[in-house]
Protein backbone atom coordinates (compact mmCIF):
# COMPACT_ATOMS: atom_id res chain seq x y z
CA UNK A 1 0.00 0.00 0.00
CA UNK A 2 2.77 2.67 1.03
CA UNK A 3 4.75 1.27 -1.84
CA UNK A 4 1.77 1.82 -4.31
CA UNK A 5 1.25 5.40 -2.61
CA UNK A 6 5.11 6.12 -3.49
CA UNK A 7 4.49 4.79 -7.06
CA UNK A 8 1.78 6.59 -7.53
CA UNK A 9 3.25 9.92 -6.43
CA UNK A 10 5.96 9.75 -8.66
CA UNK A 11 4.17 9.01 -11.55
CA UNK A 12 2.17 12.23 -10.78
CA UNK A 13 4.87 14.45 -9.82
CA UNK A 14 6.45 13.07 -13.29
CA UNK A 15 3.28 13.63 -15.42
CA UNK A 16 3.10 17.37 -13.81
CA UNK A 17 7.03 17.97 -14.70
CA UNK A 18 6.35 16.81 -18.15
CA UNK A 19 3.07 18.88 -18.92
CA UNK A 20 5.20 22.04 -16.79
CA UNK A 21 8.34 20.97 -19.98
CA UNK A 22 5.46 20.78 -22.56
CA UNK A 23 3.81 23.90 -21.77
CA UNK A 24 7.73 25.67 -21.55
CA UNK A 25 8.52 24.15 -24.39
CA UNK A 26 5.21 25.61 -26.48
CA UNK A 27 5.43 29.24 -25.06
CA UNK A 28 9.12 29.21 -26.30
CA UNK A 29 8.37 27.84 -29.98
CA UNK A 30 5.81 30.39 -29.84
CA UNK A 31 2.68 27.90 -30.56
CA UNK A 32 5.21 25.03 -32.15
CA UNK A 33 7.45 26.72 -34.26
CA UNK A 34 10.58 23.97 -34.16
CA UNK A 35 13.07 24.89 -33.94
CA UNK A 36 12.80 27.18 -30.30
CA UNK A 37 15.27 30.10 -31.52
CA UNK A 38 18.99 29.75 -30.09
CA UNK A 39 19.00 31.91 -27.12
CA UNK A 40 21.75 34.52 -27.64
CA UNK A 41 23.23 37.90 -26.13
CA UNK A 42 25.19 38.94 -23.11
CA UNK A 43 24.52 38.42 -19.07
CA UNK A 44 22.38 41.29 -17.53
CA UNK A 45 23.90 44.69 -17.32
CA UNK A 46 25.46 44.72 -13.39
CA UNK A 47 25.88 48.24 -11.41
CA UNK A 48 21.40 48.87 -13.05
CA UNK A 49 20.71 51.07 -10.65
CA UNK A 50 16.96 51.83 -11.25
CA UNK A 51 16.83 47.87 -10.92
CA UNK A 52 18.96 47.98 -7.73
CA UNK A 53 16.51 50.85 -6.17
CA UNK A 54 13.25 49.67 -7.54
CA UNK A 55 14.31 46.13 -6.28
CA UNK A 56 14.93 47.77 -2.74
CA UNK A 57 12.08 49.33 -2.23
CA UNK A 58 9.83 46.52 -3.85
CA UNK A 59 11.49 44.28 -0.81
CA UNK A 60 10.57 47.02 1.57
CA UNK A 61 7.42 46.97 0.81
CA UNK A 62 6.94 43.46 1.06
CA UNK A 63 8.66 43.39 4.17
CA UNK A 64 6.19 46.17 5.35
CA UNK A 65 2.99 43.68 3.90
CA UNK A 66 4.80 41.09 5.69
CA UNK A 67 4.73 43.11 9.33
CA UNK A 68 0.94 44.44 8.58
CA UNK A 69 -0.28 41.24 7.51
CA UNK A 70 1.73 38.06 8.92
CA UNK A 71 3.50 38.72 11.84
CA UNK A 72 1.92 41.91 13.66
CA UNK A 73 -1.21 39.78 13.66
CA UNK A 74 0.46 35.80 14.50
CA UNK A 75 2.33 37.67 16.92
CA UNK A 76 -0.56 39.20 18.39
CA UNK A 77 -2.59 36.00 17.95
CA UNK A 78 0.00 34.20 19.84
CA UNK A 79 0.35 36.49 22.68
CA UNK A 80 -3.58 36.00 23.22
CA UNK A 81 -3.30 31.87 22.66
CA UNK A 82 -0.67 32.38 25.63
CA UNK A 83 -2.84 34.75 27.54
CA UNK A 84 -5.73 32.56 27.13
CA UNK A 85 -3.79 29.32 28.26
CA UNK A 86 -2.47 30.74 30.93
CA UNK A 87 -5.79 31.87 32.22
CA UNK A 88 -7.20 28.27 31.33
CA UNK A 89 -4.98 26.32 33.67
CA UNK A 90 -4.94 29.01 36.46
CA UNK A 91 -9.16 28.80 36.41
CA UNK A 92 -8.09 24.72 35.98
CA UNK A 93 -6.55 24.73 39.26
CA UNK A 94 -9.05 26.45 41.04
CA UNK A 95 -11.65 24.29 39.79
CA UNK A 96 -9.47 21.59 41.07
CA UNK A 97 -9.18 23.08 44.70
CA UNK A 98 -12.90 23.45 44.53
CA UNK A 99 -13.46 19.82 43.71
CA UNK A 100 -11.27 18.46 45.88
CA UNK A 101 -13.12 20.98 48.72
CA UNK A 102 -16.26 20.01 47.14
CA UNK A 103 -14.75 16.09 47.29
CA UNK A 104 -13.87 16.22 50.99
CA UNK A 105 -17.47 17.99 51.96
CA UNK A 106 -19.29 15.28 50.19
CA UNK A 107 -16.90 12.29 51.92
CA UNK A 108 -17.53 14.05 55.50
CA UNK A 109 -21.33 14.22 54.54
CA UNK A 110 -21.62 10.95 53.26
CA UNK A 111 -19.71 9.98 56.58
CA UNK A 112 -22.34 11.48 58.60
CA UNK A 113 -25.24 10.47 56.86
CA UNK A 114 -24.51 6.85 57.35
CA UNK A 115 -23.47 7.22 60.79
CA UNK A 116 -27.90 8.79 61.06
CA UNK A 117 -29.00 6.26 58.88
CA UNK A 118 -26.95 2.82 61.30
CA UNK A 119 -28.84 5.10 64.27
CA UNK A 120 -31.79 5.69 62.52
CA UNK A 121 -32.02 2.11 61.86
CA UNK A 122 -30.88 1.12 65.50
CA UNK A 123 -33.91 3.04 67.04
CA UNK A 124 -36.02 1.60 64.54
CA UNK A 125 -35.42 -2.18 65.72
CA UNK A 126 -35.16 -1.26 68.97
CA UNK A 127 -39.03 0.36 68.73
CA UNK A 128 -39.55 -3.03 66.28
CA UNK A 129 -38.36 -5.02 69.31
CA UNK A 130 -40.40 -3.23 72.28
CA UNK A 131 -43.13 -3.21 69.47
CA UNK A 132 -43.35 -7.21 69.34
CA UNK A 133 -42.82 -7.39 73.21
CA UNK A 134 -45.85 -5.40 73.58
CA UNK A 135 -47.96 -7.32 71.14
CA UNK A 136 -46.57 -10.58 72.45
CA UNK A 137 -47.93 -9.92 76.03
CA UNK A 138 -51.09 -8.54 75.40
CA UNK A 139 -51.78 -11.64 73.20
CA UNK A 140 -50.89 -13.61 75.92
CA UNK A 141 -53.05 -11.64 78.38
CA UNK A 142 -55.76 -11.70 76.17
CA UNK A 143 -55.50 -15.43 75.65
CA UNK A 144 -55.09 -16.38 79.31
CA UNK A 145 -58.66 -14.42 79.62
CA UNK A 146 -60.05 -16.13 77.23
CA UNK A 147 -59.08 -19.44 78.35
CA UNK A 148 -60.33 -18.32 81.83
CA UNK A 149 -63.54 -17.56 80.55
CA UNK A 150 -64.09 -20.44 78.54
CA UNK A 151 -63.25 -22.53 81.62
CA UNK A 152 -65.50 -20.68 83.46
CA UNK A 153 -68.24 -21.32 81.02
CA UNK A 154 -67.95 -24.86 80.68
CA UNK A 155 -67.57 -25.28 84.67
CA UNK A 156 -71.15 -23.48 84.93
CA UNK A 157 -72.43 -25.64 81.85
CA UNK A 158 -71.22 -28.76 83.67
CA UNK A 159 -73.18 -27.85 86.95
CA UNK A 160 -75.93 -26.81 85.27
CA UNK A 161 -76.23 -29.74 83.11
CA UNK A 162 -75.88 -32.26 86.10
CA UNK A 163 -78.39 -30.30 87.68
CA UNK A 164 -80.49 -31.25 84.91
CA UNK A 165 -79.64 -34.68 84.99
CA UNK A 166 -80.88 -34.97 88.54
CA UNK A 167 -83.75 -33.37 87.92
CA UNK A 168 -84.66 -36.01 85.29
CA UNK A 169 -83.03 -39.26 86.84
CA UNK A 170 -85.63 -38.36 89.96
CA UNK A 171 -88.07 -37.79 87.92
CA UNK A 172 -87.77 -41.44 86.28
CA UNK A 173 -86.80 -42.94 89.33
CA UNK A 174 -90.11 -41.95 90.30
CA UNK A 175 -92.01 -43.34 87.40
CA UNK A 176 -90.09 -46.43 87.96
CA UNK A 177 -90.87 -46.92 91.78
CA UNK A 178 -94.60 -46.27 91.12
CA UNK A 179 -94.55 -48.91 88.70
CA UNK A 180 -93.02 -51.68 91.04
CA UNK A 181 -95.29 -50.26 94.03
CA UNK A 182 -97.64 -50.41 91.40
CA UNK A 183 -99.15 -47.63 94.06
CA UNK A 184 -98.90 -43.66 94.54
CA UNK A 185 -96.61 -43.12 96.76
CA UNK A 186 -96.99 -39.89 98.67
CA UNK A 187 -95.01 -36.95 98.44
CA UNK A 188 -92.92 -37.96 101.42
CA UNK A 189 -91.87 -41.43 100.09
CA UNK A 190 -91.60 -40.40 97.20
CA UNK A 191 -88.84 -37.44 97.73
CA UNK A 192 -87.02 -39.97 99.73
CA UNK A 193 -86.68 -42.27 97.29
CA UNK A 194 -86.19 -39.92 94.68
CA UNK A 195 -83.08 -38.96 96.90
CA UNK A 196 -81.48 -42.03 98.10
CA UNK A 197 -81.45 -43.01 94.00
CA UNK A 198 -80.19 -40.22 92.83
CA UNK A 199 -77.64 -39.83 95.36
CA UNK A 200 -76.88 -43.42 94.42
CA UNK A 201 -77.35 -42.84 90.88
CA UNK A 202 -75.40 -39.30 90.61
CA UNK A 203 -72.30 -40.87 92.25
CA UNK A 204 -71.96 -43.97 89.76
CA UNK A 205 -72.78 -41.30 86.78
CA UNK A 206 -70.04 -38.29 88.03
CA UNK B 1 16.89 41.28 -25.11
CA UNK B 2 19.96 39.03 -24.04
CA UNK B 3 20.00 35.36 -23.59
CA UNK B 4 16.21 35.29 -24.12
CA UNK B 5 15.47 37.30 -21.39
CA UNK B 6 14.38 40.83 -21.15
CA UNK B 7 16.67 43.43 -20.03
CA UNK B 8 15.46 46.79 -21.83
CA UNK B 9 12.90 48.49 -19.16
CA UNK B 10 9.50 48.21 -20.21
CA UNK B 11 8.01 51.31 -19.76
CA UNK B 12 8.97 54.46 -17.94
CA UNK B 13 6.55 55.78 -14.69
CA UNK B 14 7.30 59.34 -15.34
CA UNK B 15 11.61 59.76 -15.83
CA UNK B 16 12.14 56.49 -13.57
CA UNK B 17 12.66 53.81 -15.89
CA UNK B 18 10.73 50.09 -14.84
CA UNK B 19 11.86 46.50 -15.94
CA UNK B 20 10.47 43.55 -16.97
CA UNK B 21 11.51 42.28 -13.24
CA UNK B 22 10.22 44.65 -11.44
CA UNK B 23 6.33 44.23 -12.82
CA UNK B 24 7.56 40.43 -12.20
CA UNK B 25 8.37 41.52 -8.36
CA UNK B 26 5.45 43.18 -7.93
CA UNK B 27 3.19 40.07 -8.94
CA UNK B 28 5.60 37.95 -6.42
CA UNK B 29 4.88 40.84 -3.51
CA UNK B 30 1.33 41.20 -3.94
CA UNK B 31 1.05 37.23 -4.41
CA UNK B 32 2.59 36.86 -0.96
CA UNK B 33 0.73 40.01 0.62
CA UNK B 34 -2.62 38.60 -0.91
CA UNK B 35 -2.30 35.29 1.01
CA UNK B 36 -0.75 36.75 4.23
CA UNK B 37 -3.99 39.18 4.14
CA UNK B 38 -6.22 35.81 3.44
CA UNK B 39 -4.13 33.89 6.18
CA UNK B 40 -5.01 36.70 8.50
CA UNK B 41 -8.14 38.21 7.85
CA UNK B 42 -10.25 36.33 10.29
CA UNK B 43 -8.06 34.84 12.97
CA UNK B 44 -9.39 32.54 15.31
CA UNK B 45 -7.76 31.53 18.60
CA UNK B 46 -8.01 27.59 17.59
CA UNK B 47 -6.08 28.26 13.97
CA UNK B 48 -7.79 26.30 10.72
CA UNK B 49 -6.97 25.81 7.04
CA UNK B 50 -4.91 28.64 5.98
CA UNK B 51 -4.34 30.54 9.17
CA UNK B 52 -3.19 27.33 10.78
CA UNK B 53 -0.65 26.68 7.67
CA UNK B 54 0.06 29.97 7.44
CA UNK B 55 0.87 30.21 11.34
CA UNK B 56 3.11 26.94 11.63
CA UNK B 57 5.26 28.23 8.34
CA UNK B 58 5.85 31.37 11.04
CA UNK B 59 6.23 29.68 14.10
CA UNK B 60 8.40 26.82 12.46
CA UNK B 61 10.78 30.09 11.25
CA UNK B 62 11.25 31.23 14.42
CA UNK B 63 11.86 28.05 15.94
CA UNK B 64 14.52 27.45 13.00
CA UNK B 65 16.15 30.32 13.30
CA UNK B 66 16.14 30.73 17.52
CA UNK B 67 18.16 27.00 17.13
CA UNK B 68 20.75 28.90 14.95
CA UNK B 69 21.12 31.97 16.69
CA UNK B 70 22.81 31.94 19.83
CA UNK B 71 19.92 34.46 21.50
CA UNK B 72 16.57 34.04 20.84
CA UNK B 73 15.67 38.05 21.55
CA UNK B 74 17.64 38.31 18.15
CA UNK B 75 16.00 35.70 16.53
CA UNK B 76 12.87 37.17 17.05
CA UNK B 77 13.53 40.36 16.13
CA UNK B 78 15.59 39.14 12.86
CA UNK B 79 13.37 36.10 11.79
CA UNK B 80 10.88 37.88 9.83
CA UNK B 81 13.34 39.75 7.82
CA UNK B 82 15.13 36.55 7.18
CA UNK B 83 11.32 34.53 6.58
CA UNK B 84 10.64 37.52 3.80
CA UNK B 85 13.65 36.72 2.10
CA UNK B 86 13.07 33.12 2.15
CA UNK B 87 9.69 33.50 0.57
CA UNK B 88 10.27 36.58 -2.03
CA UNK B 89 13.77 34.11 -3.08
CA UNK B 90 11.76 31.41 -3.01
CA UNK B 91 8.93 32.09 -5.14
CA UNK B 92 11.29 34.71 -7.69
CA UNK B 93 13.39 31.47 -8.33
CA UNK B 94 9.97 29.35 -8.93
CA UNK B 95 8.78 32.08 -11.25
CA UNK B 96 11.20 30.99 -13.63
CA UNK B 97 9.59 27.59 -14.10
CA UNK B 98 6.17 28.90 -14.98
CA UNK B 99 5.51 28.66 -19.19
CA UNK B 100 6.06 31.95 -20.32
CA UNK B 101 8.90 33.07 -18.17
CA UNK B 102 11.49 35.83 -19.79
CA UNK B 103 9.15 34.87 -23.10
CA UNK B 104 6.21 37.27 -21.90
CA UNK B 105 6.62 40.64 -21.49
CA UNK B 106 7.29 41.81 -17.89
CA UNK B 107 7.82 38.45 -16.82
CA UNK B 108 11.45 37.85 -15.70
CA UNK B 109 12.29 35.78 -12.87
CA UNK B 110 13.69 38.42 -10.57
CA UNK B 111 16.76 36.39 -8.83
CA UNK B 112 17.96 35.97 -12.74
CA UNK B 113 19.50 39.41 -12.52
CA UNK B 114 22.13 40.26 -10.14
CA UNK B 115 20.85 43.62 -9.78
CA UNK B 116 18.15 42.22 -7.59
CA UNK B 117 20.75 39.18 -5.73
CA UNK B 118 22.80 42.04 -5.17
CA UNK B 119 20.08 44.73 -3.31
CA UNK B 120 18.95 41.18 -1.42
CA UNK B 121 22.92 41.26 -0.50
CA UNK B 122 23.10 44.44 0.50
CA UNK B 123 19.96 44.10 2.97
CA UNK B 124 21.79 41.29 4.41
CA UNK B 125 25.00 43.23 4.90
CA UNK B 126 23.30 46.56 6.32
CA UNK B 127 20.95 44.10 8.50
CA UNK B 128 24.02 42.01 9.94
CA UNK B 129 25.86 45.56 10.84
CA UNK B 130 22.72 47.14 12.62
CA UNK B 131 22.06 44.13 14.54
CA UNK B 132 25.94 44.00 15.66
CA UNK B 133 25.71 47.47 16.30
CA UNK B 134 22.68 47.07 18.41
CA UNK B 135 23.82 44.26 20.17
CA UNK B 136 26.94 45.16 21.54
CA UNK B 137 27.14 49.26 20.88
CA UNK B 138 30.43 50.82 20.07
CA UNK B 139 31.86 47.68 20.85
CA UNK B 140 30.94 45.51 17.72
CA UNK B 141 33.07 47.80 15.27
CA UNK B 142 36.45 46.15 17.62
CA UNK B 143 35.83 42.90 15.55
CA UNK B 144 37.29 44.54 13.51
CA UNK B 145 40.48 44.90 14.23
CA UNK B 146 40.27 41.68 15.83
CA UNK B 147 42.62 39.90 16.76
CA UNK B 148 45.27 42.34 15.84
CA UNK B 149 45.18 45.73 14.07
CA UNK B 150 46.58 43.81 11.33
CA UNK B 151 43.88 41.61 10.78
CA UNK B 152 41.50 44.94 9.72
CA UNK B 153 42.46 44.34 5.64
CA UNK B 154 41.38 41.02 5.79
CA UNK B 155 38.58 41.50 7.85
CA UNK B 156 37.49 44.20 5.72
CA UNK B 157 37.81 42.09 2.51
CA UNK B 158 35.73 38.91 4.29
CA UNK B 159 32.48 41.86 5.07
CA UNK B 160 32.75 42.38 1.45
CA UNK B 161 32.83 38.78 0.25
CA UNK B 162 30.37 38.14 2.48
CA UNK B 163 27.68 40.04 0.34
CA UNK B 164 29.62 39.17 -2.89
CA UNK B 165 29.37 35.59 -2.33
CA UNK B 166 25.54 36.33 -1.80
CA UNK B 167 24.76 38.01 -4.71
CA UNK B 168 26.94 35.83 -7.14
CA UNK B 169 25.96 32.30 -6.00
CA UNK B 170 21.96 32.70 -6.10
CA UNK B 171 22.15 35.05 -9.14
CA UNK B 172 24.61 32.74 -10.93
CA UNK B 173 22.46 29.36 -9.84
CA UNK B 174 19.42 30.67 -10.93
CA UNK B 175 20.68 32.50 -13.96
CA UNK B 176 22.69 29.31 -15.16
CA UNK B 177 19.39 27.51 -14.98
CA UNK B 178 17.25 29.49 -16.53
CA UNK B 179 20.36 29.28 -19.67
CA UNK B 180 20.83 25.97 -19.26
CA UNK B 181 16.73 25.37 -19.79
CA UNK B 182 16.94 27.69 -22.35
CA UNK B 183 19.29 26.35 -24.57
CA UNK B 184 18.09 22.91 -23.71
CA UNK B 185 14.49 23.77 -25.36
CA UNK B 186 16.65 24.85 -28.39
CA UNK B 187 18.46 21.94 -28.59
CA UNK B 188 16.49 19.13 -27.34
CA UNK B 189 12.51 18.23 -26.82
CA UNK B 190 10.57 18.80 -24.07
CA UNK B 191 11.62 15.86 -22.44
CA UNK B 192 14.90 16.80 -21.90
CA UNK B 193 14.13 20.41 -20.54
CA UNK B 194 11.71 18.70 -18.29
CA UNK B 195 13.79 16.84 -16.11
CA UNK B 196 16.21 19.96 -15.67
CA UNK B 197 12.90 21.74 -14.73
CA UNK B 198 12.17 19.22 -11.75
CA UNK B 199 15.62 19.32 -10.60
CA UNK B 200 15.20 22.95 -11.01
CA UNK B 201 12.48 23.15 -8.14
CA UNK B 202 15.11 21.53 -6.08
CA UNK B 203 17.66 24.00 -6.47
CA UNK B 204 15.09 27.03 -6.50
CA UNK B 205 14.70 25.64 -2.84
CA UNK B 206 17.96 25.13 -1.96
CA UNK B 207 18.78 28.63 -2.89
CA UNK B 208 16.17 30.08 -1.15
CA UNK B 209 17.30 27.88 2.01
CA UNK B 210 21.19 28.59 0.96
CA UNK B 211 20.91 32.58 0.80
CA UNK B 212 18.39 32.62 3.71
CA UNK B 213 21.12 30.85 6.47
CA UNK B 214 23.98 32.14 5.33
CA UNK B 215 22.49 35.83 6.05
CA UNK B 216 20.58 34.32 9.14
CA UNK B 217 24.50 32.85 10.02
CA UNK B 218 26.34 36.23 9.31
CA UNK B 219 23.55 37.96 11.79
CA UNK B 220 24.08 35.66 14.20
CA UNK B 221 28.36 36.10 14.23
CA UNK B 222 27.32 39.92 14.71
CA UNK B 223 25.23 39.56 17.12
CA UNK B 224 26.38 36.79 19.29
CA UNK B 225 28.68 36.66 21.67
CA UNK B 226 31.89 36.51 19.95
CA UNK B 227 32.59 40.15 19.75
Amino acid sequence: MRRNRRFYLSVLLVTMVMILGFATFCMASGGGNVPVPQPEGNTPAFGNLYAIGWSAVNFLILLALMYKFAYGPINNMLEQRTNAIEGSLKHAEEVKLEVEQMRKETASNLAESRKEAQEIVARATKAAEESKNEIMAKAKEESTLIKNKATAEIQAATEQAKLELKDAAVSLAILAAEKVLNRAINDDDHKNLAKQFVNEAGDLLC
Amino acid sequence: MIFGMWDSPLFYLGPIPVDHLIVTEWVIIAFIGIIAMTATKNMQMVPKGLQNAFEAIILWTYDFFTQLMDKESVAKKWAPLLTTFFLFILLSNYSGLIPGAARIEGFQPPTSNWNVTMTLALITFFAVHIAGFSEHGGHYFGHFVSPSWAMLPLNLIEEVAHPLSLTVRLFGNIFGEEMVIAYLLFMAPFVVPSLIMALSLLLGAIQAIVFTILSASYIAAAAGEGH
